[in-house]
């Protein structure tokens, strides 16, 4: 979602020159600098905005504000502005995060937050950040947000937040830590000093002691009350008997005194006042078209000059606001005497705000207007700008607030309802306005002029009208894929690519990659790589750059199931030049390309590389990522980390992958949950894996797909690790060897190379461990032949030292001599096997190696007696074996000494 | 049990809601509140009754006051004319 910012809403009020000042009160909150949090909390109108900006005014620290509306209630607006504003401060503040809030739907919000603390502790000065009405902010996960904001605060920052009631904090707990000051009503209140200096000494009234007395009590201190009285008062000549009936009076004071402030001002004043509270803010142009008078500006500007609620909301004086209670009662005002004129008021502003590419206010004003034909129109002539920007989830709103019978006669804002349903997720309803605007369609085509129902139709947005039936059809394909209706996309996108002309490149690329995206679901990866190619060439044509680079990860992909290593890395290439090609700033796809590379390189087993490739996308800046990215590059990282055995590191990025997984649209054909099982299978975590059989309900009779290819393969791995485990499973060997034999059967007929290679890998282990070394080398001998044009290492090597006994067998019987031995050679670098094992005395067993696993893990004695289904005392002897063989004497010591090995 | 259930179930009822702020409020703020009638007690407050659709509507009306700044004095559910329940159940904050 791209967020426009409002700037008016990061304005520092200034004080006002004729202000009271409050020195008691700046000084209790020059106290509190240093503690985390300030807490202004009292009801409207009690000067918790005039008194923070006197104290941020005064205080000499740098300052960001922050004036909350309605609109911020949620969250990634919420973080949006915040970034904002504090880069009003601090120059490129967040501008990461900033980025990555567009890109993503859904970031994981504690490493958002966590990144954003990074970036406040980086700040090398202290500051403040003033958030003004925060009670208008409505969510839990915006409260839950700054609650860790607060935790984790920099030293360097003070947060105020100026609220008309309690914000959702820990509040108590921030008060018992000391970390919180507050002011509140009682400290807010006038004091009888500053009553009378506020009328004698600012207003200078020539108010007697009595009447400021009566004034005091009647108010009780209320600033508002106070000023309004003032206001009253200016220019009267019979005070004393509007002070007695003043403070005689129970009526609510606002009320009273805008009634009488009213009724001292000119007419047109009066009116002007009135018509204008319609407005959130207001600026002299925008004025004179709502009010049809001319003078708006000057008018303002006396307004400010004679306290009258009005706010300067920029140093230009071009934009003002009223003071919100003020606002609120002479908007009461106004509907009691003009309200038929209420909805002309907003119709006028809508024009206004139209006129000046204003488009989100006029839809607003129009909506409040009841103007829903006008609001219909704005929407169709702004959701080409809205869906270049996501900005998906407002139009949803805006659309779900006008009867939907308006829209049905509209058959392109149908069609948008349906783009926007679509985008939020909420599936079910596409169809039926993707059937309004086709009904649309249908009756033109059945009676092209004698339909005067036809007259009934609107059509905007003529140009997108057009072409109409095309969109149609790449929606409902879009919403098939969701979906997972397979045949319903490719019937459908078929349908975008009979419908459309040639030249239409937008829909057809969008319609060939919907179709490729399904054959690749189910499997048909030539097909599917064919199809999405073409529709990445018409989006070329399109102009769509950087659609295609993304697009390029599709095709890698599928070269990759297809073992053609070498292809994908050209097209990882290829794609990094149409990048460059574009010039500054870096297109979109950039990052993702540098992890694809990355992988290539680490399976080539040219870690270096890879980990440096890793380290450019990270600086291609996440905002060069699709929205995938986040979870591919951590992986990739996770898979690096994994072949340097450090398999904890390995199982905490893969965790974070799993937080950060969308599916945008590509199948997921390679579960982090399975990546996770088989991290969980090398530290002898079997008890792990075997809950995720069972929670997937995966077995090994299931009907195969290639969706779950890769689950089924770590199925089999699995049940050949609950084999060796001596689990009494015998029977697990056997139920591997037949789905795995099974497996190799799919993936050959459906040309997966990369997938047979891995499938006969394990086939070859499977029948190493029934003892049957002639199958085993069959296997290994057919992978090696299709791995070795390719340059696969780290599919062998990760397997560990079972595939390095298999290999030293293939190399001494001449099955495999040059690309055996680099493989070995490959064993021998990186976990320092072979050297290793020479500098022990004695060889671990097996049982032993398998209980020196688990002693790297946090679990106690008993619990990997447990495990291992041993006796404990069997399993002290096993560790005390494994010490002595070590020669060491702690569990500590033996970890380390056997991680120097590399028996791991 | 039952009690607690009964309870719950009030939750989610429509009930007569008796709102009492300090000063007098006009009528031409009923707009602002729905459904509610102003009454203007000598002693300067103001008694917005009648029905309020559950909870979210009730907290819609404390709202706005909290808006205009005025003081809450009390809120009451007000039983309804019937017969008397075993567990009264009088809401008050």
């Amino acid at each position: 979602m791209n967020i426009p910012i409002i700037k008016t809403k990061l304005y520092i009020p200034v004080p006002r020159p004729n202000s009271v000042q409050r020195p008691r009160l700046i000084e209790q909150l020059n106290a509190g600098l240093d503690r985390k949090l300030t807490l202004l909390a009292a009801s409207a109108g009690f000067g918790k905005t005039a008194l923070a900006s006197e104290w941020v005014a005064g205080c000499g620290r740098p300052v960001a504000w922050l004036s909350l509306d309605e609109g911020d209630s949620d969250l990634l607006r919420f973080l949006a502005y915040f970034i904002a504003a504090l880069q009003t401060m601090e120059e490129g503040f967040g501008a990461e995060v900033s980025e990555s809030l567009k890109t993503q739907k859904l970031p994981p919000i504690e490493s958002t937050l966590t990144a954003l603390l990074n970036e406040i502790s980086n700040i090398p000065y202290s500051f403040m950040l003033v958030l003004d009405d925060y009670h208008v902010i409505e969510s839990k996960e915006i409260d839950s947000a700054m609650s860790f904001l607060l935790e984790y605060l920099p030293p360097q920052m003070h947060l105020v937040i100026a609220a008309r009631e309690n914000p959702q904090l820990p509040l108590a707990r921030l008060r018992a830590r000391g970390h919180l000051t507050e002011l509140r009503a009682a400290d807010l209140r006038f004091t009888h000093s500053e009553t009378a200096l506020f009328l004698e000494g600012m207003m200078g009234l020539g108010l007697n002691a009595d009447e400021i007395s009566a004034l005091e009590s009647r108010t009780e201190g209320w600033v508002t009350g106070l000023q309004l009285a003032a206001l009253s008062i200016q220019g009267r000549t019979d005070i004393p008997a509007f002070i007695q009936e003043f403070a005689g009076d129970n009526r609510y004071i606002v009320d009273y005194l805008v009634e009488e402030v009213l009724q001292l001002q000119p007419d047109h004043v009066r009116s002007f006042l009135l018509q204008t509270s319609i407005l959130e803010r207001l600026n002299g142009p925008l004025c004179d078209a709502v009010t049809g008078q001319n003078g708006g500006i000057t008018l303002l500007e006396t307004l400010e000059r004679g306290n009258f609620f009005v706010v300067p909301l920029d140093e230009k004086r071009q934009w003002y606001r009223y003071h919100h209670l003020f606002a609120e009662v002479l908007y009461v005002f106004l509907k009691e005497e003009q309200a038929d004129e209420i909805a002309a008021l907003h119709g006028r502003a809508s024009a206004w705000y139209e006129a000046h590419g204003m488009a989100a206010e006029a839809i607003r004003h129009a909506l409040s207007a009841k103007d829903f034909a006008r609001a219909a129109n704005l929407l169709e002539l702004a959701w080409g700008d809205m869906r270049r920007n996501r900005q998906e989830a407002a139009m949803l709103a805006w659309l779900k607030a006008i009867p939907e019978e308006l829209i049905r006669d509209r058959p392109v804002l149908s069609v948008v309802y349906a783009w926007a349903l679509l985008s939020g997720g909420e599936l079910a309803a596409v169809e039926k306005h993707l059937k309004d605007a086709e009904r649309w369609l249908e009756t033109i085509e059945a009676d092209e002029k004698n339909n005067s129902f036809l007259d009934k139709m609107v059509v905007i947005d003529k140009e997108e009208f057009r072409d109409l039936l095309g969109s149609i059809a790449v929606y409902r394909a879009a919403k098939a894929l969701a979906l997972g209706d397979i045949p319903a996309v490719i019937k459908d996108s078929q349908r975008v690519l009979d419908l459309v002309p040639e030249t239409d490149y937008l829909r057809r690329g969008a319609a060939a990659g919907l179709m490729g995206l399904a054959f690749w679901t189910i499997g048909e990866l030539e097909t599917a790589h064919r199809i999405y190619a073409e529709g990445m060439a018409d989006l070329h044509q399109a102009g769509n750059v950087s659609d295609v680079i993304g697009g390029a990860l599709a095709l890698a992909d599928i070269r990759i199931a297809q073992g053609k290593l070498h292809q994908t890395m050209r097209i990882y290439e290829r794609s990094l030049q149409l990048a460059a090609e574009q010039g500054e700033p870096a297109m979109r796809g950039t990052a993702d390309m540098y992890v694809g590379m990355s992988e290539l390189c680490r399976e080539r087993n040219e870690q270096q590389q890879a980990e440096q490739h890793l380290l450019k996308s990270k600086e291609q800046g996440e905002h060069t990522g699709f929205p995938q990215n986040r979870y591919r590059w951590r992986v990739a990282m996770a898979r690096i980390r994994e072949a340097e055995g450090k398999l904890d590191d390995a199982m905490e990025l893969l965790n974070d992958a799993e937080h950060t997984y969308v599916s945008d649209f590509f199948p997921n054909v390679r579960p982090i949950a399975a990546l996770k099982v088989r991290i969980w299978l090398k530290q002898g975590r079997l008890n792990q894996a075997l809950d995720w059989v069972q929670e997937t309900g995966l077995s090994s009779s299931d009907s195969l797909s290639y969706l779950r290819e890769f689950e089924h393969i770590t199925l089999a791995r699995v049940l050949l690790a609950r084999y060796k485990s001596g689990r009494k499973e015998q029977h697990s060997l056997q139920e591997a060897i037949g789905l795995l034999n099974r497996l190799y059967e799919a993936a050959e007929e459906g040309g997966r190379i990369g997938s047979t290679i891995e499938i006969l890998i394990v086939q070859a282990l499977a029948h190493q461990l029934e003892g049957n070394l002639s199958d085993a080398l069959m296997m290994l001998g057919r992978a090696l032949d299709l791995a070795e044009p390719e340059g696969y290492v780290r599919i062998f090597v990760d397997e560990g030292s079972s595939m390095m006994a298999l290999l030293e067998a293939a190399v001494k019987m001449e099955i495999s001599q040059t690309y055996g031995s680099r493989l070995l050679a490959a064993f021998g670098r990186k976990e320092g096997l072979s050297t290793a094992s020479q500098s022990l005395g004695e060889p671990l067993s097996e049982r032993e190696l398998d209980v020196l696993k688990l002693l790297r893990t946090d679990m106690s004695g008993p619990d990997i007696a447990r495990e291992l289904i041993i006796s404990l005392n069997t399993m002290r002897t096993h560790t005390k074996n494994i010490y002595s063989k070590l020669e060491v004497n702690n569990r500590r010591a033996a970890i380390r000494r056997a991680e120097e090995l590399g028996l791991f | 049990m039952n009690g607690i259930f009964k309870s719950l179930d009030d939750y989610q009822k429509p009930g007569l809601y008796e709102i009492r702020l300090k000063g007098h409020l006009d009528d031409k703020w009923t707009d602002w509140f729905d459904g509610l009638t102003f009454t203007r007690e000598i002693n300067g407050t103001t008694i917005l009754t009648g029905p309020v659709a559950d909870q979210a509507a009730l907290h819609g009306h404390l709202r706005k006051v909290r808006d205009l700044g005025l003081p809450l004095i009390s809120v009451f559910q007000v039983e309804p004319k019937q017969e008397n329940l075993p567990h009264g159940n009088q809401h008050q904050s």
